[in-house]
């Protein structure tokens, strides 16, 4: 008889309490619950370390062996995702593969960089050397013109002198097509026919074919006559 | 017998002379306007270097530069007249030594001009292959003293042999075929005093 008035006390306390009973279990399983998304997000389970540990390994002695198709940004986006498991207390191990998958990406992309540049300054090189080997063409009928029409000697000759540089040497032959037939006028050499322009004070040819050395110098002209 | 023997020569010399103008074939009208014209421009080059050679205005060394790039213009050999109201005979002189008289004239002052550079006979070919023909040129000649006064003018007409010949010359592995023009004598025709 006692113990059944013994219940009937307890429910009734527990009918009294049950609010706050509600409440005490509800923050329970709240703080429950708290600690177990912490598991997934910061603290991993002792299965999902190794894992991690594992693929971490893989990931990186793949990038030290060029085992991987990844870029170079992709290799070090990877690393940087390792990065953030501390791996530092545990595994030595993977703290210098890091180490070491990091010198080596970026000795790739240094010299990635360094072709990269090679490759631009060889480029801008190349279309340097197109366009000096198309100005002469106009350079040179330029200086005829400035040769013929020169106000005096001196000027003339000034013209000359810096014409003379666009060839290889003074006595580059210069050979002018009469006819469409291969007939020519007798040879001549740069420095006489600059200076036949000179005295002629008339340009009636204009060039046909040019002939250039590695240096980019006149070692052969071929004028027509207009 | 020595007829026999002339005859055979003559008729071997006829006929090697033959096959070598046969083997040339005549020049196309274009082709031969091109040689006109180029023996005809050599002229006119000559008109600037003689007026460049006289002018007083020349400096030195380009006058002698220019007399070198005249003297080039012509057969080795050949020989220009010299005319003068003064005087009736007509002197000849190598061409080096002329072009180097006109550049030492005693005046202050010289103009000279060509006009009326033309064929008076054109160019012909001749059984060697070679192209001859005669160009006529008029030369005004001008000289003034040292106040600026016209001393001494003239016109001169004169003719001027010239030949065409193609050559070959190797340029960089390749044969060109070039036309060689070279002046003849330039002889004096008549002197007056406009």
């Amino acid at each position: 008889m006692q113990v059944i008035n013994y219940s009937k006390q307890i429910r009734k306390i527990m009918i009294k309490h049950l609010k706050s009973i509600i409440i005490i279990a509800m923050v329970a399983l709240v703080s429950i619950c708290g600690t177990t998304s912490c598991k997934s997000s910061g603290k991993l389970s002792k299965k999902e370390y190794k894992a991690k540990v594992e693929q971490a390994k893989r990931d990186l002695n793949a990038i030290l062996n060029n085992e991987t198709e990844w870029t170079l940004e992709e290799q070090q986006a990877r690393v940087n995702e390792i990065k953030k498991v501390d791996f530092s207390k545990k595994n030595p191990e993977i703290m210098e593969l890091i180490d070491r998958t990091e010198a080596k990406i970026a000795k790739e992309m240094a010299e990635r960089d360094r072709l990269a540049e090679e490759q631009r300054l060889a480029e801008e090189q190349r279309l340097r050397e197109l366009e000096e080997q198309n100005k002469p063409k106009t350079e040179l009928t330029d200086y005829f013109n400035m040769i013929a029409n020169a106000k005096d000697v001196t000027t003339a000759n000034k013209h000359i002198k810096d014409a003379l540089q666009l060839f290889e040497s003074p006595d580059v032959v210069v050979l002018i097509l009469i006819t469409n037939y291969g007939d020519y006028d007798k040879p001549t050499t740069a420095v006489n026919y600059l200076n036949y322009i000179k005295d002629q004070k008339k340009v009636n040819v204009k060039v046909n074919d040019i002939k250039y050395n590695s240096e980019n110098k006149i070692t052969e002209l071929e004028l027509i006559k207009k | 017998m020595k007829k026999l023997v002339f005859a055979i020569a003559f008729a071997f010399f006829a006929l090697s002379g033959y096959q070598m103008f046969a083997q040339e074939p005549e020049l196309s009208p274009e082709r031969k306007q091109a040689i006109d014209s180029l023996a005809l421009e050599k002229v006119r080059d000559l008109s600037k270097y003689v007026k460049l050679i006289g002018s007083k205005n020349t400096p030195w060394s380009e006058a002698n530069r220019v007399i070198d790039r005249a003297e080039e213009l012509f057969a080795p050999d050949a020989e220009i007249g010299v005319s003068s109201l003064a005087k009736t005979k007509i002197e000849y002189y190598r061409v080096r030594q002329y072009l180097e008289r006109l550049m030492r004239l005693n005046y202050d002052r010289v103009e000279i001009d060509w006009y009326k550079i033309q064929y008076v006979s054109d160019l012909q070919r001749q059984p060697d292959g070679t192209y001859v023909g005669v160009i006529t040129i008029f030369q005004t000649f001008k000289g003034y003293d040292a106040e600026g006064r016209l001393v001494y003018q003239d016109t001169t007409k004169k003719d001027i042999t010239v030949y065409v010949k193609r050559k070959e010359t190797q340029i960089g592995g390749r044969l060109i075929g070039f036309w060689d023009v070279l002046l003849g004598d330039m002889r004096v025709k008549e002197t007056t005093h406009k």
